[in-house]
């Protein structure tokens, strides 16, 4: 068994959990389905939105020098982060220049990826997640479970006691949702107030204009920057986007792929510093990205908007959890972008793809994600002997109609044999 | 060579095929033979109240009458003679908490989504998030059909901040169970001037 599937076992032990898992992220995935249904223009979107991704992400150098040269103009100071490590230690540097001791952060995944938090509160730095999912998961000492519904593996009861631990809750034993929202609402105003810094990731960086573009339904971002007095945006080098037309067809696609809905809340610009406040800190980060451009198989990972689609929609991440995942991505897209980060370290994801294509046809700017894992699979050699010579001998069988009905006959009263046991 | 240098140095290296930036003229996005209502269609999914100005209301009456008893009202516009707070004068943002209800301006409102497009126009955004009810004043004749046509004419204003906004704050983070007034406004009031 693969490191995966022994994890994806666990998971499927509590039955009633794993029903719910599956039917809400098909519920997820059915939403999707009639926002694309009521756009006539929905596949040319995508058609478009995977061509201009393309030509961004091979005139990449000259998009990024337009970016920065705008948001400099604009009054942003620019940084370059090579890898994790880099972009850690500018947050620090930015955070101690200003003399911050707490940050309150909306949600990025790039923070995630360069393990952003820990470092920081080595360093005496308080850092707030003000995503409800993500300050609910950071409480528990969790990572997310999925890029857009990061605590969604979370009972009502189990955010209940955990608010009722951290003294976020007064009514001990009231687990509705409602209410818990609006006392998670009540301490993160507390925390907005008291931030010294206010850091948001990007969903796009728009080139044109040097606009940061961040999107959220629960107004956290802007939250976070509109009461500290210093805002530091993150981004991934392939964030960025030509211009407002361009931004046009991601923001129309973004939250009716991800989420179902038409629009999120906010669609928040960025372009300058609040009056009064410090100059906004923009820091690009490679962290991998400039690499992954060269490999002619793979490099097209990297037009994704993160929407989580494709984890919505794979039969395989329904029944198995985020946590089935060595990756802090779960889903196509995060198998495809372990290996690209770690290949041995991450090879017992590949496993976790029946090749049923369902995340690619989905997948709102076309990202051959299907594709890409069988490719891995190829090179990763990972197929173990015994299923190796079943395949060879199923493809006997299936290629020879006439082998096919004698073997099923006598395979019949053998149909429920366990053949993955000797794995 | 600096950080900046390297790293577009790998990317040129890096890059193969050059592919030519597709013509968005043939998307032929959605129209509305009613923008208008089709607009107040897609608030209402978002969760937003509308209320057209009738004859004989005026902006302070309809707020008066939809928040009885609110306390604190926040704006600097010029028609909201009942604010008692000017996010334009307060010394912080800090000052906007305690907000019942915030008036701002809307430039545009977007038939397909509910998106309405709010530049910042007062020193301290805050308001319109802070406040625990939003009333946003937008013209009737503002609406556009999509966000392609929306995008051909917003500017983030002279504050360099610009957002759209579509509903009440909203999260779905408690066993996906949709809840409204996560972090910033828990209700959205759009009136059609």
């Amino acid at each position: 068994m693969t490191q995966h599937s022994k994890k994806a076992a666990a998971f499927l032990k509590d039955a009633k959990y794993s029903q719910w898992h599956d039917a809400t992220f098909w519920a997820v995935r059915s939403k999707r389905d009639t926002m694309a249904q009521g756009l006539p223009e929905w596949e040319r979107l995508r058609e478009k939105a995977s061509a201009i991704k393309r030509h961004t992400l091979s005139h990449l150098d000259e998009y990024l020098e337009q970016f920065a040269a705008q948001a400099q103009k604009n009054g942003a100071v620019v940084h370059w982060a090579a890898d994790a490590d880099e972009f850690n230690a500018i947050v620090l540097d930015i955070l101690q220049a200003a003399g911050v001791k707490k940050i309150v952060k909306s949600k990025s995944m790039l923070t995630e990826e360069c393990g952003m938090n820990p470092y920081l509160e080595a360093k005496g730095i308080e850092v707030v997640e003000t995503d409800l999912g993500e300050r609910i998961i950071q409480l528990m000492g969790q990572r997310p479970s999925h890029i857009v519904m990061p605590a969604v593996h979370l009972s009502p009861d189990q955010v209940g006691e955990l608010f009722e631990r951290e003294g976020i809750s007064d009514e001990i034993g009231n687990h509705d949702p409602t209410y818990l929202t609006y006392r998670a609402r009540l301490s993160l105003r507390n925390e907005f107030l008291t931030a010294g810094a206010g850091m948001t990731g990007a969903n796009f960086g728009i080139a044109a204009t040097g606009d940061i573009v961040v999107c959220t339904n629960e107004g956290n971002a802007d939250m976070s920057t509109s009461c500290p007095k210093l805002h530091i945006a993150a981004l991934g080098l392939e964030k960025v986007i030509p211009d407002y037309d361009c931004l046009a067809v991601f923001q129309r696609m973004l939250c009716r792929a991800g989420t179902g809905q038409p629009t999120t809340s906010y669609t928040s610009h960025f372009r300058k510093a609040r009056p009064g406040a410090q100059a906004m800190h923009i820091i690009l980060v490679d962290n991998g990205r400039s690499q992954w451009i060269g490999n002619p198989d793979h490099w097209e990972i990297l037009k994704c908007i993160r929407c989580g689609s494709c984890m919505n929609t794979c039969p395989v991440y329904r029944r198995s959890g985020g946590f089935s995942y060595s990756y802090f991505i779960p889903g196509p897209l995060g198998v495809n972008l372990g290996m690209l980060r770690d290949f041995e370290a991450h090879k017992g994801n590949l496993s976790a793809c029946t090749l049923c294509m369902s995340c690619q046809s989905v997948c709102p700017v076309k990202i051959d994600l299907g594709e890409q894992i069988y490719k891995w699979r190829q090179m990763s050699g990972a197929i173990p002997p015994a299923k190796k010579a079943l395949c060879k001998g199923m493809s006997m069988v299936y290629n020879h109609p006439l082998l096919y009905k004698t073997a099923t006959r006598v395979l019949k009263p053998f149909h429920s044999l366990d053949l993955e046991k000797d794995e | 060579m600096s950080r900046k240098d390297e790293i577009l140095g790998r990317i040129r290296a890096g890059i193969g095929t050059r592919y030519d930036m597709p013509s968005l003229d043939d998307i032929a996005p959605i129209t509305y033979p009613d923008p208008l209502a089709a607009f107040i269609a897609s608030s209402k999914v978002a969760g937003s109240e509308v209320v057209e100005l009738e004859n004989g209301d005026t902006v302070d009456s309809i707020i008066r009458k939809r928040f009885p008893s609110a306390g604190t009202i926040a704006s600097n516009l010029p028609e909201v003679s009942i604010a008692n707070l000017n996010p334009d004068t307060v010394e912080s943002a800090a000052a906007l908490d305690g907000t019942d209800v915030g008036v701002i301006r809307g430039e545009l409102g977007v038939a397909e989504n509910g998106c309405i497009w709010i530049p910042q126009a007062m020193k301290e955004k805050a308001v319109c998030f802070i406040s625990e009810n939003l009333v946003i004043l937008l013209p009737r004749e503002a609406i556009v059909n999509n966000m392609h046509e929306a995008y051909r004419r917003v500017d983030p204003g002279r504050y360099g901040y610009g957002t759209f906004i579509s509903g009440p704050s909203k999260t779905a983070d408690i066993a996906q169970t949709l809840v409204m007034g996560a972090q910033a406004a828990r209700s959205v009031t759009v009136i059609l001037i």
